[in-house]
């Protein structure tokens, strides 16, 4: 009789544990998998073909990648020293135009998607941060090392890096503001980017 | 009396160098109690390239520090860094190993974060960027383009 309520405690207590212990192995890269397939599944799915059809399939794309990266921590980490001298709505604005500028150079390249292979190649999690490493086989052949860094926000895991063959992506955009910044000013890098994300 | 007048010459001369030895040391020694001060926080990297100790830590081009050492931790480059107390890096500050020109010698090179939560004493650098490989980039996108 013991014994039952014993065994009946000890499997409730694994179940409790089960679920509420965060970051159990696979979990960021499943994450990753969740939006990766669903992007790709938006570029193969027939009835989004051709050219009529590229508003649509950007919008999906775009909304895909909305729910996996983390704009603000990126836009924050990019502009690094300038973020915290910003009013509130100067940090909204700034996020949407880093956002939207990621997407104008980025989203040739998604939709330029050919059939490439993506393989997970592992993970490393650590008190609430995580590195996805994923590796691209392009039709040539060639291996291209991306790694995604995430940071365990509520109870996702969101993208706050990604780095190409080592290169960070915050890295690159951080040097690149502080120096239009330290030339110039903050609102001259905001027109620069408005006439990159809004050319009208 | 002129083998002694040489025997003197010869000896002052010694001394003389010895006096120099001596001041250089000193000299160089000073540079290397100087890095003994501040605080040490440390960053992992996949490959540390060749990084050497004693390499200088950069922040805007300016030398602030140095790489008190280098070991293996899980088949990782374990690099600790040395920075003066006055030098403050922030939680999302990101160290990179690059190269002094395209073939120099190799440095640490740390970019500010914008994070208001620094990184304490004997704490890790988070972001870290592995010294790219010119040569294999290079091949990967020039030989792709066919």
């Amino acid at each position: 009789m013991n014994l039952t309520y014993f065994r009946r405690g000890l499997v409730l207590l694994l179940l409790v544990f089960g679920i509420a212990l965060p970051g159990w192995a696979g979990e960021p890269t499943d994450e990753i998998k969740q939006t990766t397939d669903k992007i790709l599944s938006i570029l193969t799915n027939p009835s989004l073909k051709g050219s009529s059809k590229t508003a649509e399939r950007e919008k999906l794309i775009r909304q895909a990648i909305d729910e996996r990266f983390d704009w603000e921590e990126m836009a924050r980490r990019s502009l690094a020293r300038y973020w915290d001298q910003r009013t509130d709505e100067e940090k909204k604005e700034f996020v949407r135009l880093y956002s939207d500028l990621l997407e104008r150079t980025y989203m040739d390249k998604v939709e330029g998607y050919s059939g490439e292979k993506v393989t997970y190649e592992g993970e490393s999690v650590d008190n609430g941060y995580a590195v996805v490493r994923v590796k691209i086989v392009t039709k040539k052949n060639t291996d291209i090392r991306v790694h995604y860094r995430l940071k365990r926000i509520e109870n996702k895991w969101l993208v706050y890096d990604v780095s190409i063959e080592g290169v960070s992506l915050v890295n690159n955009y951080r040097t690149q503001f502080n120096s239009i910044i330290l030339k110039s000013s903050y609102e001259n890098l905001v027109k620069r980017l408005r006439e990159r994300v809004e050319p009208e | 009396m002129r083998k002694f007048d040489l025997e003197l010459t010869v000896g002052l001369f010694i001394i003389a160098g010895l006096i120099c030895l001596g001041y250089l040391s000193v000299k160089l020694g000073k540079l290397e109690i100087v890095g003994e001060r501040g605080y040490e926080v440390y960053a992992l990297f996949s490959n540390s390239g060749g990084l050497k100790i004693g390499a200088p830590v950069v922040i805007a081009g300016v030398d602030v520090g140095r790489v008190k050492n280098i070991s293996l931790d899980h088949y990782q480059a374990r690099v600790v860094l040395n920075l003066p107390w006055s030098v403050k890096i922030q939680e999302d500050a990101i160290a990179s190993v690059k190269t002094k020109g395209l073939v120099g010698e190799k440095y640490i090179e740390i970019s500010p974060g914008g994070s208001e939560n620094n990184i304490q004493p004997g704490a890790r650098i988070r972001e870290t960027q592995s010294p790219v490989d010119l040569e294999e980039l290079i091949s990967k996108f020039v030989f792709g383009k066919i």
